[in-house]
């Protein structure tokens, strides 16, 4: 009933899904809810939620670099002042790409979508749609 | 003599809609004028659609995707980017909703904001003025040329063209900020998340980055404070239905963030809108599930139910703490919750199952934005109904 689409033809089986992503995600549902929720008939599968494509995977990494360097500036910026203007908007800054960061993630683990995929079905042959291999 | 007539009311008030074929047609109101001294009937149409705008209030611009998700999942069908435009588009569309983010709306990119001094909490990084226009406008069923903000590279990229939807939903920052904007608003809802809760969820998203740490973290919280202050929370006065997030009360000393106490705070009065209310309406009622007929986990459930002013406002809060740990539980809670505008026996706790992969689903959170749903599916068949029913004035040539 669920209408997932997997952007991704590699499909992993993971021991346990909130393990994994404890870490890097708000503690989801509780075991009932997830059984009920990704078991076909048969076996548990469940998609792995990396990048499908060169140019996500790419994003994923230079939002990751800028959060380094951003927060970098921002510590520097606010030892001066920490009330200043500059310091509110180096944190301001970190906050963005964290945020993007993060809504990246959400859109590859929890919703199994590459932002690239329907700009990849038009145009296979460009760098940013070559399939990214681990 | 000009005659018009309202065509297909029928399909306007059907009860159907809720089919998630992608292929269901758009209701539409045709008005046909007919002219009885010519040779032949000249038949004029013309699509009048009404557009019901909703907006959400939450920090970290739209990140609320999960909220999202559950409202537009009520309406069926699931929301995804525009097909075929700009990757980095904000904007999500399924069947019958179209959300779009208010940070497309920012006069400064990242480094005119850096220039200025100002961040993206402050309305002098965001163009009201454009922002009252284009919702004006989709509103009244005109198609739009928004433009994009990406979050990637901190510029504001060529606009994408957006169709007048049945819903269309605003979020981000400063959807309530504006008068203008305010008044244009069916339904409006404020995510309030506590500062505790707020830290820990932020220390849940961003630990994992190399970049960040507990300071770093903090930091961020504390420097965008001032703004989020002066300029976002005050909008929570004038929401419709505000969903506060606070530590539970039913473990001492939970910093966790993991075990919530969710207020669903109701405005009354309120066009369309009916509060959900525990057992009977207007009292104050304090209730634990758990007990005989249900046996719940550590820390439980404990519900609330009163009326209460707000911001001189009066309203009715309904109030979770705790967690859902088994379908039975939150199918016992739905079943003694009123009003709630399902269409059948179930369907909060369907709808939850739905995204059961989705941070909330165990809590007041995923519950109260589910309700929230719904009620703004109700408020939308309400207004379509009673603008249908209305009598129209013929356009004469």
């Amino acid at each position: 009933m669920m209408s997932t689409t997997a952007s991704h033809g590699r499909v992993m089986i993971l021991p346990s899904p909130s393990r994994a992503l404890q870490n890097q995600q708000p503690l989801i549902g509780s075991d009932m809810f997830r059984l009920k929720q990704t078991e076909p008939r048969g076996s548990r599968l469940v998609v792995a939620a990396t990048a499908k494509y060169k140019g996500t995977k790419m994003r994923e990494e230079k939002l990751s670099e800028m959060i380094v360097e951003k927060v970098k500036e921002a510590t520097e910026v606010c030892e001066a002042d920490v009330r200043s203007e500059e310091c509110k908007v180096a944190w301001d800054e970190v906050e963005e790409v964290s945020q993007a960061r993060a809504d990246l993630r959400i859109k590859l683990r929890l919703l199994n979508q590459d932002p690239l995929e329907s700009f990849c079905q038009e145009n296979p042959e460009t760098d940013e749609c070559r399939i990214y291999e681990d | 003599m000009a005659v018009s007539t309202i065509y297909s009311t029928q399909a306007l008030n059907s009860t159907h809609f809720l089919t998630s074929s992608p292929s269901s047609s758009s209701k539409q109101v045709f008005f046909y004028r007919r002219q009885t001294n010519r040779r032949f009937n000249t038949i004029i149409t013309c699509a009048a659609q009404q557009t019901v705008v909703i907006g959400l209030a939450a920090d970290s611009g739209c990140g609320k995707s999960t909220f999202m998700r559950r409202l537009t999942s009520v309406f069926g069908g699931a929301a995804e980017p525009p097909k075929g435009g700009n990757p980095d588009s904000n904007t999500l569309i399924s069947d019958m909703t179209t959300v779009i983010c208010l940070d497309d709306y920012h006069s400064l990119d990242r480094t005119g904001r850096k220039e200025k001094g100002v961040t993206a909490l402050d309305p002098r990084a965001n163009d009201f003025d454009l922002m009252y226009e284009q919702v004006k406008a989709l509103k009244s069923g005109i198609a739009v040329e928004k433009p994009i903000y990406n979050h990637v590279t901190g510029l504001l990229d060529a606009p994408e063209l957006i169709q007048p939807p049945k819903i269309l939903v605003i979020e981000g920052l400063h959807p309530m900020f504006d008068e203008r904007v305010r008044d244009l608003l069916d339904f409006s809802i404020y995510l309030d998340i506590s500062n505790e809760v707020k830290f820990a969820w932020k220390i849940q998203r961003d630990m994992a980055e190399r970049g960040h740490s507990l300071e770093s973290i903090k930091a961020s919280i504390e420097a965008r404070k001032p703004d989020f202050d002066a300029f976002i929370d005050p909008q929570k006065q004038y929401a419709d239905a505000v969903i506060e997030v606070l530590p539970t009360q039913l473990i001492p000393d939970d910093n966790e963030g993991k075990v919530l106490r969710v207020r669903l705070i109701m405005k009354e009065g309120v066009k369309y809108f009916s509060p959900v209310y525990l057992f009977d309406e207007g009292s104050t009622i304090s209730w634990i599930p758990c007990g005989r007929k249900l046996t719940c986990s550590y820390p439980g459930i404990k519900f609330n139910y009163q009326p209460d002013s707000y911001f001189d406002n009066e309203v009715s809060v309904v109030e979770m703490d705790g967690q859902f740990d088994r379908l039975d539980e939150l199918i016992y809670v739905e079943s003694h919750l009123s009003n709630l505008s399902t269409k059948f026996y179930g369907e909060v706790t369907q709808q939850m199952l739905k995204h059961a992969d989705f941070p909330g689903s165990n809590n007041g959170t995923g519950l109260f934005q589910t309700i929230v749903g719904l009620k703004i599916r109700d408020l939308y068949e309400q207004l379509i109904a009673n603008k249908a029913n209305a009598p129209t004035e013929a356009s004469k040539a």
